[in-house]
């Protein structure tokens, strides 16, 4: 349940004046059981790599392998790939489109070949997955919910196709900072209940730093590191890549200004232990 | 990707003839349509072909990539030139099969008919690819003033024509999104008769109006925040000109229809 991708190029607009080179020469491996995020400006490619790993742009040159299926196969298994992989645009509330939740989230298990009864299980176990409550809920219309249950509603209809591997494109983009937190502990939970194999794109280093275990950092379509939060993070020249530290990094950064050093840690959880650490080492001297 | 097909087609190279006054190319817009209809005998095509390759030339677009503008309307040439051929029965018999003739005048006049479609494709093709919509609409704001004293909405129309071409792009965008995102989730579009692929299209479709709709109601929302009024007299951003450019373009234009009209009239013989 990988994803390898080698020297992956994308030209949109082939022989237009808008030509656009959106990636140039990818190299990715995403194991199973990681957690992978991907950071970059906007427009440096990030939604094209993921668009790639589900067969939605049409491979043009290098090679993509997800699951064991070979996108460069002239006929490649399309359904069985999309099985394998919950993918979640950028304001996923939008594609929903049925008369009922019920509905919308039974309709990925339905298209992937479950029986009416088989997906309506599993659409009340993704339901429940979310954090919602399925009795009420499901004779609703997804239309009359609100922003943050619309969302949840959304990522129920991909996980109740039970997918391997989770690809989500900025999925807390326009969630207030309650919403933002509730997604990233569900991610969480799911990543410890159903799904282990997780591909984030985000533009919030603080979420990335918390949440990954390595980080992809893409720049003009080009892969310019590929390495953990905490190598990254802790970089003096980050800048020049037009990229934020998260606020704990910036913390510690600025404490040892100030002469108390503390570890590369980079949730608020760790710095929290590493500062209390720290002081009752010097309350012992 | 739809989005290389976005409406208009504009081919952006910032030749003479892309900075021409959107009011000349519409002006010219009507020259080619007319001279299509008038244009009877081999000759008058050879002028007006003459005349729009010159155009394609200052346009610095590559002439492939307007030819391929015909592509579109290729079955209508196909079934127009077939129609021609079999149902023309004056001139010598050439070939014929059971109750099919095919005659020398027959062919003759097919082939006017395809020069006369490509004209006209090609050169209102010409219009769209060296102007952006905005300026067309901008264009056709400032001919139809005039109908003001009418009591003709005219700015009104021209800004819900701008806005719908405006959005045209942007809900493109949409589309795409919306059917990655089904596909995602395993939808196919290609399978199964004319009623399971019109349901299929449901789950695009739902999206789109409804996404189409927040968008209006979003727009007049900011629309009204900021006071807009369609009515009172507002200036321009880019105030059309018109140049040296534009009266050369006028009288070239005139001249190549004027020839068009009188050989069509048979004052001059060809
Ligand atoms: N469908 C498309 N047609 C043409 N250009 C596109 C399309 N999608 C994306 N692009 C261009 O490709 C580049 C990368 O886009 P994208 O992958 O969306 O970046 P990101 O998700 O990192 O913001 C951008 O310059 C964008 O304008
Ligand atoms: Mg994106």
């Amino acid at each position: 349940m990988s994803i390898v991708i080698k020297n992956l190029s994308c030209k949109y607009g082939a022989k237009t004046p808008f030509e656009k080179l959106a990636l140039d020469g990818i190299d990715l491996t995403v194991r199973e059981g990681e957690s992978v995020g991907i950071i970059g400006a906007t427009g440096s490619g990030k939604s094209t790599l993921l668009q790639h790993i589900n067969a939605l742009i049409k491979l043009q040159s290098g090679s993509v392998e997800v699951c064991g299926i070979d996108l460069t196969e002239r006929k490649p298994d399309l359904k069985r790939l999309r099985k394998h992989i919950g993918m979640l645009f950028q304001y996923p509330e939008y594609q929903l489109f049925a008369e009922t939740v019920r509905e919308d989230v039974m309709f990925g298990p339905k298209n992937f070949g479950m029986k009416n009864e088989e997906a309506e299980d599993a659409a009340r176990t993704a339901i429940g997955l979310v954090g919602m409550d399925w009795e009420e809920v499901k004779e609703r219309s997804p239309l009359e919910l609100s922003g943050g249950q619309k969302r949840r509603v959304a990522i129920a209809g991909v996980l109740a196709y039970k997918p391997d591997i989770l690809v989500l494109d900025e999925p807390t983009a326009g969630l207030d900072p309650a919403g933002k937190k509730e997604m990233l502990d569900l991610i969480t939970s799911l990543r410890q209940k159903t799904v282990s194999t997780v591909l984030t794109v985000s533009h919030n280093m603080d979420e990335i730093a918390a949440y990954c275990d390595r980080v992809v950092v893409l720049a003009d379509g080009k892969k310019v590191f590929d390495t953990t939060p905490q190598e990254l993070f802790y970089r003096d020249d980050l800048e020049n890549f037009r990229l934020q530290k998260p606020h704990v990094v910036h913390i510690v950064e600025l404490l040892a200004q100030k002469g108390v050093v503390l570890p590369h840690v980079l949730t608020e959880e760790a710095l929290e232990d590493a500062l209390l650490t720290y002081l009752r080492e010097r309350r012992g001297k | 990707m739809t989005r290389n097909v976005a409406f208009g087609q504009y081919y952006p190279t910032g030749s003479v003839i892309h900075r021409l006054d959107p009011r000349t190319k519409l002006f010219a817009g009507v020259v080619f349509i007319v001279c299509a209809f008038l244009a009877s005998s081999y000759w008058a095509y050879l002028i007006c072909y003459a005349f729009l390759f010159s155009v394609v030339l200052l346009s610095k677009i590559p002439p492939l990539q307007v030819l391929k503008t015909v592509k579109a309307v290729l079955a209508i040439v196909v079934v127009s030139v077939l129609i021609n051929l079999f149902f023309y029965d004056e001139g010598t018999v050439l070939f014929s099969w059971w109750k099919i003739k095919i005659t020398d005048g027959g062919l003759l006049y097919a082939g006017k008919m395809v020069l006369r479609i490509m004209f006209l494709v090609l050169s209102t093709s010409m219009i769209t690819l060296t102007s952006t919509p905005t300026e067309l609409t901008d264009g056709l704001e400032k001919i139809m003033t005039p109908l003001k004293y009418l009591r003709f909405p005219v700015h009104d129309v021209a800004i819900i024509m701008s806005i719908a071409l405006r959005f045209i792009p942007t809900l493109m965008e949409e589309t795409d999104k919306i059917i990655m995102a089904q596909k995602a989730r395993g939808a196919s579009f290609d399978h199964g008769g004319i009623v399971a692929r019109a349901k299929a299209m449901l789950p695009i479709l739902i999206p789109l109006f409804v996404s189409a709709f927040r968008r209006a109601d979003e727009l007049a929302l900011a629309l009204d925040a900021r006071c807009y009024n369609a009515t009172e007299a507002r200036t321009k951003m880019k105030v059309l000109r018109f140049t040296w450019a534009d009266l050369t373009a006028f009288l070239v234009l005139t001249a190549c229809l004027t020839i068009t009209a009188l050989i069509y009239a048979g004052v001059i013989p060809l």
